[in-house]
């Protein structure tokens, strides 16, 4: 028995924490932050099964560092869609990012 | 102690620890409601994520978590922050009916998987990592991933220089 | 002789069709050239017939050509012409009455906007009763029955902002199509009963020439009825006439055009056609000539009562069209189709020349016209040979048809002969009393009348020249077009119908020429004697009256009541499907806020149901 079972449980309370927050909070800002926290919680999914998986491989890891790419890039390009956006609405409430009825 | 068959060795008492450090900075920064107090709450879960990859033997993805969480992410959220402007007062005429929706969701999908994750006998891991954990992952990346490697280098640049090139004050937008 | 021209024979219907279609693609641009064009493609259609027509003078075989139209099962539908003696008489009629109902209409119908409508109207119309002359099956002969009646409607409500018009037409339509729909049964009903479902004439006149062949005398009654039903629609015989008299309404050439040759002219001309079916059916044909011997006498009765110059010749046209159907009925082929033949050019003349009337005096009613003689000779020369040879008088071509029918029904029947002798009497009264009261006594004041243009006499005078000669075909003693038509000599001298029928003709036109020019016997008084009468023959013995309140009104009541159903029932279900669909419409746009987050919360909500109900199936 080995701890993967916990460290599992830790990383979906951390995704559907973070998911409750992308429903839920109007700032764009927060909405971005729980994004990062949701693929914080993939990020431990993987390295616990690079370490307690059938086969322990340091593929995990790997996937670990593109994953952080990708959220650092995502993370970048959101934050000056958000900025761009502020200068046309001078709002960061999602409530307000409604284009797609238009 | 949970039912759990386990001894409480020092890996254990880490693990715990850690694991709520991160689950109280998540709950934090949902719940505060300064934004900047947000993403220092959430840069504080970040930390203690780092702390469990030391944990799992993830010391390089440790060392990039916090640089790039801690260090890039979080400040470009504070940037972000304060290039935008947030009025508290205004704030949050309160949705019940969408949270409570939001709520239920969170905790069967929470429930379901939970409920694989007990359910779920995993195979005892059939070796361990090497001891020199990033030395191999060097190796590694510039062996078998290095095409991937290269094509995320292609990809940071090109969302580099799309950030730049949307967050770029255009003489329009000018009022 | 060879068939040279009968191998082109399609071409006589197809011409006029394409100048419709040239009309109608072009009508706008084209004015008087429409007309032109409408006018030459009648003339082609008519040096075609006359071609075919002096072919088969010369002996030619009968010429038939068709192709399959639509082949199902053992049963195949087919379209082709047939090139008999029979359609190649009526083909001559159409065309010559056509054509020169072209030309006339170039100078009646000079002043109106819609002149190539009206021409490309005309065009369909010939080429349409062309096509049924020819078609050699029934289907094919229905399918353009129907288009005359099409054409009709449109004709005799071509003025369609006159409500009288209108409705006109629409009674036209609706009363032809309670015949319409007994052709169509008996269509139906030979489809069903033909061996090998053939319904082309040659096969019909196989079987039923054959004694009824395998087709029970019931049956074969109930066929020729029914066929008979859609002549009585198209022919205006009682009791579906009621549309014919109302179809004045519509410009007088078209009268003429239906009157005398192709409208009316083609239930007679399917009896005819049709001819074994009620010969193998003694039923049939008695019911043939008593409905035709009893229209004869009451349209004729009706007539006389008119005041209408244009509602005067409808109702003769009823009345002889009843004659035909007697001829028929009693068994006699030639004596009707003649007396079509003879009939479509005076009845033609005499509408032609009521139109160049109606042109120069504007009006129809002849209380308000008189002494028109003087002034438009031509019209009043033609209209007079016209009303003579209506009347029967020898030798114009009225009397030797006339003649034919009477000698082929006092063989057949006495009865009929009499009643024949009767009609004969009150046609030649009716139209005496028709010319004295327009041509003769004082012109009236105030009227400009002055002789039509030559376009409009030029063919009343060709009429009038046939309506002469065209009797001379066939006489007691000469029955060249009988033989030419049916291969014997139909007539058999008899004297006595001869004699009965100028006797009668001549006291008609004396007691007309007492009533209405000498003034000898008063004809108001006679009225004032039997008023009862006279307001009966006034409203043409209340049938119209009679049909609105049994038919009409009964329908219309339906109407209303199956109107409120669809408005409750039918529109309800509409409704409440449309209400349905605005419902789930609206609440899809509440759906489609825009939110991202609305639209991810709707996301997980899908997975976490879809996961449980992958999973449950498992667990439960």
């Amino acid at each position: 028995m080995t701890l993967l079972g916990s460290y599992l449980t830790l990383a979906a309370v951390l995704f559907c924490l973070g998911l409750y927050g992308v429903l839920t909070k109007r700032n764009a800002i927060v909405v971005l932050l729980s994004l990062e926290l949701m693929l914080n919680a993939v990020n431990l999914n993987l390295v616990a099964f690079a370490k307690y998986g059938m086969i322990p491989s340091l593929t995990g890891h790997i996937f670990t560092l593109f994953t952080i790419s990708v959220a650092a890039a995502e993370a970048a390009v959101g934050v000056a869609i958000l900025i761009v956006f502020y200068r046309r609405r001078v709002t960061v409430n999602v409530d307000e990012f409604d284009e797609l009825r238009r | 102690m949970f039912g759990l068959n386990l001894d409480v060795t020092g890996e254990l008492a880490a693990f715990f620890i850690l694991a709520v450090c991160a689950i109280t900075g998540a709950v934090m920064a949902l719940n505060l409601t300064r934004v900047i107090h947000s993403v220092l709450s959430l840069a504080f879960t970040f930390i203690s994520l780092a702390g469990l990859y030391v944990l799992l033997g993830a010391e390089f993805a440790a060392f990039v978590q916090v640089l790039v969480y801690v260090g890039a992410v979080t400040i470009l959220m504070i940037f972000g922050i304060m290039m935008t402007r947030h009025d508290h007062d205004s704030q949050e005429r309160p949705r019940p009916f969408m949270e409570a929706l939001a709520g239920i969701g969170c905790l069967a999908l929470f429930g379901i998987l939970f409920f694989n994750i007990r359910g779920t006998d995993f195979p005892a891991p059939s070796g361990t990592l090497p001891e020199d954990n990033v030395g191999e992952l060097g190796r590694l990346i510039f062996s078998g991933f290095a095409i991937p490697f290269e094509l995320m280098s292609v990809l940071l640049t090109v969302a580099f220089v799309g950030a730049v090139m949307l967050a770029r004050r255009e003489e329009d937008d000018l009022p | 002789m060879a068939t040279v021209f009968a191998a082109y024979a399609w071409l006589v219907p197809v011409l006029p069709l394409a100048a419709f279609a040239l009309l109608t693609a072009f009508g706008r641009s084209l004015r008087t050239t429409g007309a032109w064009v409408a006018i030459t493609a009648s003339l082609g259609s008519l040096v075609l017939a006359l071609l075919i027509a002096g072919e088969r003078l010369a002996g030619a075989e009968d010429y038939s050509q068709s192709f399959d139209w639509l082949v199902f099962g053992t049963a195949t539908l087919s379209i082709g012409i047939d090139v008999t003696n029979l359609t190649t008489l009526m083909m001559v009629i159409v065309t010559v009455v056509g054509f020169l109902v072209n030309v006339y209409s170039y100078g009646y119908m000079r002043d109106d906007e819609r002149m190539t409508v009206f021409y490309a109207y005309v065009s369909l119309f010939l080429a349409s009763m062309l096509g049924l002359v020819l078609a050699d099956n029934l289907l094919m002969l229905y399918i353009f029955w129907e288009l005359v009646g099409v054409c009709s409607f449109l004709l005799i409500g071509f003025w369609y902002y006159k409500p009288e018009a209108r409705d006109a037409a629409k009674k036209a339509f609706i009363v032809t199509r309670v015949g319409d729909l007994g052709l169509l049964i008996a269509v139906l009903l030979l489809f069903w009963y033909m061996p090998g479902h053939a319904l082309d004439f040659s096969s019909i006149n196989n079987v039923f020439g054959n004694d009824g062949g395998t087709i029970s005398a019931g049956v074969t009654t109930l066929i020729a009825l029914l066929i008979f039903l859609g002549a009585v629609g198209k022919s205006g015989q009682f009791p579906l006439h009621v549309w014919l008299p109302d179809a004045m309404e519509g410009p007088t050439p078209i009268s003429a055009l239906i009157h005398a040759a192709t409208m009316v002219a083609a239930g007679v001309f399917l009896v005819a056609r049709t001819f074994v079916i009620f010969e193998a059916s003694p039923a049939a044909m008695a019911t043939v000539a008593a409905i035709g011997a009893f229209t004869a006498i009451f349209a004729a009765t009706i007539a006389l009562a008119q005041n209408d110059i244009k509602r005067v010749l409808a109702y003769s046209t009823v009345s002889q069209l009843g004659y035909m159907m007697l001829g028929l009925g009693v068994g006699s082929i030639v004596a009707g189709m003649f007396h079509l033949f003879t009939h479509a050019f005076f009845k033609a003349l005499l509408f032609l020349a009521a139109g160049s009337v109606i042109h120069a005096v504007h009006t129809q009613d002849i209380r308000e016209m008189g002494g028109l003689a003087g002034r438009m000779k031509t019209t009043a020369w033609t209209f007079g040979i016209g009303a003579l040879a209506l009347a029967g008088i020898p030798p114009l071509a009225g009397f030797w048809s006339k003649d034919a029918i009477l000698a082929a029904a006092l063989e057949q029947n006495p009865l009929l002969f009499v009643v024949g002798a009767v009609t004969a009497f009150l046609t030649a009264l009716y139209m005496s009393r028709l010319f004295y009261m327009v041509f003769a006594g004082k012109p009236k004041d105030g009227s400009h009348a002055h002789e039509s243009p030559a376009v409009m006499t030029v063919p009343l005078v060709v009429l009038a020249v046939l309506s002469v000669i065209a009797g001379f075909v066939e006489t007691p003693w000469y029955g060249w077009f009988g033989e030419w038509l049916t291969g014997e000599s139909a007539h058999h001298a008899g004297y006595l119908a001869m004699i009965v029928a100028t006797a009668a003709g001549l006291l008609g036109l004396y007691l007309g020429w007492l009533i209405w020019q000498k003034g000898t016997i008063d004809g108001k008084a006679l009225a004032a004697r039997m008023p009862g009468l006279v307001r009966v023959l006034e409203r043409k013995y209340y049938i119209d009256e009679f049909y609105d309140l049994v038919f009409v009104r009964s329908l219309r009541r339906l109407g209303h009541a199956l109107r409120r159903f669809d408005a409750v029932v039918v529109d309800g279900v509409v409704w409440l499907a449309a209400a349905t669909a605005q419902a789930v419409g609206r609440l899809n746009t509440r759906m489609q806020s825009g939110q991202l987050q609305g639209y991810l919360l709707a996301a997980l909500f899908s997975v976490v149901i879809l996961v449980l109900a992958v999973a449950g199936r498992r667990l439960w």
